[in-house]
């Protein structure tokens, strides 16, 4: 039974997001796909962490009819989400702007794969050279054998 | 030596990644940063909230330091800074409001009732306090959405020259007044 519950819920959230997709009416494929990528790139201001087209607060409902507004008007892609930009800051838009700060953020986990690469090979090569055998190691080798011998005899 | 200094050079970073993510603990999500900021008042022409007759522009407000102070009467945190802010207007800052109507959506049939809105907000005025020289109502929330207001209470601090100098998102008191708007209106008057 609670099965069937669940399934039922989501049947009718599904006509739900048919129904809010549906509302939009659009002369040209071209557009219709332009809303549909931006609501999906554009992040709602209040919720944190949703695109305002999976939003249900209330800015998320304003900015997804703002979007249909300019997209109607004929506004390109870069224009409507410059158009948000300028009035929610870079957090409307899930795509960060390269800044000396993001730019950080790409360069340093390659520097840090680089560095820890470079120091493997360093270390590799270091124990990979071959040391040479001198009469004064032999000597030596034989003076600990000499050695441990005397220790094992007592 | 070197070597033992080289050895350190993990535990440095281990540090410094401790300290940059413990900060991230006490960081405030909502503090988002805003688009308006240092830009002007967006041109806008909208009733006010008491009397259709009057209608508010931008040229209005210029000329003044101002609050403009995002709010609802469905807003509990609105509610609830009402009291701080009357106490400021007492103080002598000139608070304007823009009253953000949540509930109005007309693709879903709504019936806007304004009189029963003036009969509430009369209600939660008299109640808490009115700190407002008057109320600008933004039925559709169009002049929200250029100020780049994401829900109330929001405040903003706008200059003489219409530029807006804080915007502030959630609730007023004392301590977001003197660390954000009091610094921001002493520049103003130096």
């Amino acid at each position: 039974m609670k099965k069937l519950i669940f399934c039922f819920g989501l049947l009718i959230s599904a006509i739900n997001a048919y129904a809010i997709e549906d509302k939009y009416h659009f002369d040209s494929v071209e557009r219709e796909q332009t809303f549909k990528e931006l609501t999906h790139e554009l992040r709602c201001p209040k919720c944190q962490n949703q695109n305002i087209a999976d939003s249900d607060a209330v800015v998320a409902k304003d900015l997804r009819d703002k979007v249909l507004t300019l997209v109607h008007e004929g506004k390109s892609k870069d224009e409507v989400i410059d158009y948000m930009i300028d009035r929610y800051g870079y957090f409307v838009h899930y795509q960060p702007p390269v800044t000396p700060l993001t730019i950080l953020l790409w360069v340093l986990p390659g520097l840090i794969v680089a560095l820890g690469f470079g120091f493997i090979v360093v270390r590799q090569r270091k124990s990979a050279q071959v040391q040479p055998w001198t009469d004064a190691d032999e000597t030596k080798l034989a003076a600990l054998i000499a050695k441990y011998e005397q220790r094992e005899q007592q | 030596m070197n070597k033992k200094v080289l050895g350190l050079v993990p535990l440095a970073i281990f540090i410094l990644l401790s300290v940059f993510l413990y900060q991230g603990l006490f960081g405030n999500p909502r503090e988002i940063q805003t688009g308006r900021l240092g830009h002007t008042m967006p041109a806008f022409s909208l009733p006010d909230l008491m009397d259709e007759q009057t209608t508010w522009t931008d040229k209005d407000l210029q000329g003044d330091v101002y609050l403009l102070n995002v709010w609802g009467t469905w807003c509990p945190t609105c509610l609830a800074e009402l009291g701080y802010l009357t106490e400021l207007k007492d103080k002598g800052v000139k608070i304007v409001g823009l009253y953000y109507d949540q509930a109005y959506d007309p693709d879903f049939g709504d019936k806007f009732d304004v009189v029963a809105l003036r009969e509430e907000v009369n209600n939660m005025l008299g109640r808490a306090g009115n700190p407002y020289a008057f109320n600008i109502l933004d039925l559709n929330r169009s002049l929200a959405l250029d100020l780049g207001v994401s829900g109330a209470p929001e405040t903003f601090l706008v200059d003489k020259a219409g530029k807006i100098l804080v915007h502030h998102t959630g609730d007023m008191n004392t301590r977001v007044w003197r660390t954000k708007f009091a610094p921001a209106i002493q520049e103003l008057t130096l």
